[in-house]
């Protein structure tokens, strides 16, 4: 599934750091995340609040702002490390080859001019068309997104459109150069519940007839069923499991996993209190050794206070955690060394 | 709750047949700039200010190029004790000269030191501001610092000054002095709302779509930030016009027989006590602009305000 160096292989991230240097000191939103994105497939990214998926995001598109930087991996794009090349390459690659859509399509559409006109404008920095051309092609991709009466449209104005129009027009912008991938920021959170399902309906069919893939983050479980083919689970800013999304629902491996499944509500089902993770995230100034899951996790082990490998539990199935492909706790044979465990140990139960 | 969009079905076109109704088909559509005329003209000071500004503009242009030069034309055969008549309704002054025209004729060149000073605050102070809002770090600080020692100075000295030295009397002088001593309002003012722009979701959604950063200040960050500009631009010409009075009061203006209506004050000093008339004219004129500017400024304020929402 999730095979490296795969020639299909549209984005490939290697141990990505992004860290932010606040004045409470140093934040490592994203501490070594890697995974990569085929060909025409859509990756899930998933966590909560926090756990780096948007940062990552943002990281691809090389738009970190101060005190964030990138500082270190690779993110291999059209075989060149996106990290390296110059401002320039990478401001051509931005909405041409690589475009993005945001959370808030109340927001992200620039209130002074009309729609057609931003449309045409993400035509113009890269497609290099003359006015006309770009504004017929901005009424073109409104139509293409399924917006009703596409030249009226074009002419009005953002507060004039409700939040699922906005996001369509957000999706019209960000298609209407024709890229690769798409990288989508939860772009149905802001969303109620039956545009919701309009927008993926339509971005599926747009993924088809444009034959781009997507990189879809969101903190919906739900959203990831629907649409994605491979999907990676992040916490604290690391990859805790990585497989295809039927793996993922069916076979969980990381604790956190199941944790997420298991707090999704079931329809039809009797029950007074939904399930939950206990605890909170760590605080990510200061995070704690070992395992970032284990004061939540139900499976806690000595262990535990060393950092898991991660590791494959099934073939392109990837779990960071102790717990062995089946689920049960390692035997101390398998650890790296029988001190480290006992010293994690003795560390536990110090606490 | 009208429906807004219809539920996709499967296999059907993406795009819905245009003949279904919209919701937003039964609002009535207003754009920006009918909603800020909307709410400038209910502003009732406002809507007469700019009534009083357009009588005022206009005759400033009008009248001069009516009176051709009777506004420095001295005469043997008028002087203050003609009765006042139609083609001299203010009478004439110690020299002969049309009272009238020469009024109109400084109220031309305060105008016109009024606008031109405040292009210049309004162009430097975008253009710094922006600077400091959008590059920040060390360049922001120091445009910032610099804008701290400027409004540290005493302003109205510092242009005296400036006047002095490089040639009173000349006008260009005049409106750069005041334009370069005046920008730092409209710096801090631009440099704030780049500062909330710059972190604004539709910034950031420009960038994602590989545009420069030339085109986001130029095209979207600018416009956006502009109206506070246009409010203290405004503001500022009520400034301009009262610092000109002044400097001509003082004998740095221009002198006669330039016209503005600092000289003219100047001039009816002299004649307090037996023509006490002399000092209102120029006097109530310097008013009336001073007010229209200042009230024209605040509808422009509140009208220019998109949070603030006036239903019809």
């Amino acid at each position: 599934m999730v095979r490296q160096d795969d020639e299909r292989t549209l984005l490939q991230i290697r141990d990505l750091q992004t860290h932010f240097a606040t004045a409470d000191g140093l934040v490592k939103a994203v501490d070594g995340v890697s995974f990569s994105i085929r060909n025409g497939a859509t990756l899930g990214v998933v966590g909560e609040s926090g756990c780096g998926k948007s940062v990552t995001a943002l990281s691809v598109m090389r738009l970190i702002e101060r005190p964030g930087r990138i500082v270190g991996g690779t993110i291999t794009f059209g075989g060149k490390n996106l990290i390296d090349i110059p401002d320039d390459e990478m401001r051509e690659i931005r909405g041409n080859q690589i475009s993005m859509i945001f959370q808030e399509p109340m927001t992200s559409l620039n209130p002074v001019y009309t729609c057609g006109n931003q449309i045409a404008e993400a035509v113009s920095i890269h497609g290099g068309m003359s006015g006309g051309e770009a504004r017929k092609r901005a009424i073109e991709m409104l139509s293409q997104v399924g917006i009703p009466d596409p030249a009226r449209r074009a002419e009005e104005y953002p507060h004039q459109l409700s939040g699922g129009m906005r996001q369509r027009v957000m999706i019209a912008m960000a298609l209407s150069t024709n890229p690769e991938l798409l990288i989508a920021d939860e772009p149905t959170t802001a969303l109620d519940v039956t545009i919701q399902a309009q927008i993926l309906e339509l971005m599926k069919a747009l993924r088809e007839r444009n034959r781009m893939s997507i990189m879809l983050i969101t903190h919906d479980l739900g959203v990831i069923a629907e649409m994605a083919d491979d999907v990676v689970v992040m916490y604290a800013g690391k990859v805790v499991e990585q497989s295809d999304v039927n793996t993922v629902y069916e076979h969980p491996h990381h604790p956190y996993t199941r944790g997420l499944l298991a707090s999704i509500p079931r329809l039809g089902e009797k029950r007074n209190r939904l399930e939950v993770i206990k605890g909170v995230v760590p605080n990510p100034l200061n995070l704690p050794a070992g395992c970032l899951f284990q004061r939540r996790c139900p499976s806690a082990m000595p262990i535990c206070n060393v950092a898991p490998p991660f590791q494959e539990v099934a073939p392109g199935h990837l779990s960071r955690c102790w717990l062995t492909p089946a689920g049960d706790p390692p035997s101390v044979g398998e650890a790296p060394s029988e001190q480290v465990a006992l010293d994690a140990a003795a560390a536990l139960s110090a606490e | 709750m009208a429906r807004s969009e219809g539920l996709p079905v499967p296999g059907a076109p993406l795009a819905r047949p245009a003949t279904e109704i919209d919701e937003v088909d039964l609002v009535p559509v207003r754009t920006y700039w009918q909603l800020v005329r909307r709410r400038f003209l209910q502003h009732r000071m406002a809507a007469i200010a700019l009534v009083l500004m357009v009588v005022l503009i206009v005759s400033s242009i009008a009248f001069p190029l009516i009176g051709g030069d009777a506004w420095f034309k001295t005469s043997l055969t008028h002087g203050p004790k003609d009765p006042s008549s139609l083609t001299a309704p203010l009478g004439y002054d110690n020299l002969g000269i049309n009272i009238f025209f020469r009024l109109m004729r400084g109220l031309q060149t305060s105008l016109t030191i009024g606008f031109f000073a405040v292009l210049i605050i309004a162009g430097l102070g975008t253009t710094i501001g922006s600077i400091a809002g959008y590059v920040g770090g060390w360049v922001d600080n120091v445009l910032m610092r610099v804008v701290d020692i400027v409004l540290s100075l005493p302003t109205f000295f510092l242009v005296l000054m400036f006047v002095a030295f490089m040639g009173s009397g000349n006008v260009f002088v005049i409106i750069f002095a005041i334009g370069l001593t005046g920008w730092t309002t409209a710096a801090r003012l631009v440099r704030a709302e780049f500062l909330r722009l710059r972190e604004s979701d539709f910034v950031q959604a420009a960038k994602a779509l590989g545009a420069s950063d030339r085109r986001i200040v130029i095209r979207h960050m600018i416009p956006s930030a502009l109206a506070p500009v246009v409010v203290a631009s405004t503001l500022g010409i009520a400034d301009s016009v009262v610092t000109e009075a002044a400097l001509s009061f003082l004998g740095f203006g221009l002198r006669p027989p330039e016209a503005s209506l600092g000289n003219m004050l100047t001039n009816a000093q002299d004649y307090f006590y037996r023509q006490p008339l002399w000092i209102w004219y120029p006097g109530i004129t310097l008013i009336l602009l001073v007010l229209a500017a200042s009230f024209l400024g605040d509808g422009l304020r509140d009208a220019l305000d998109p949070r603030q929402r006036i239903e019809a």
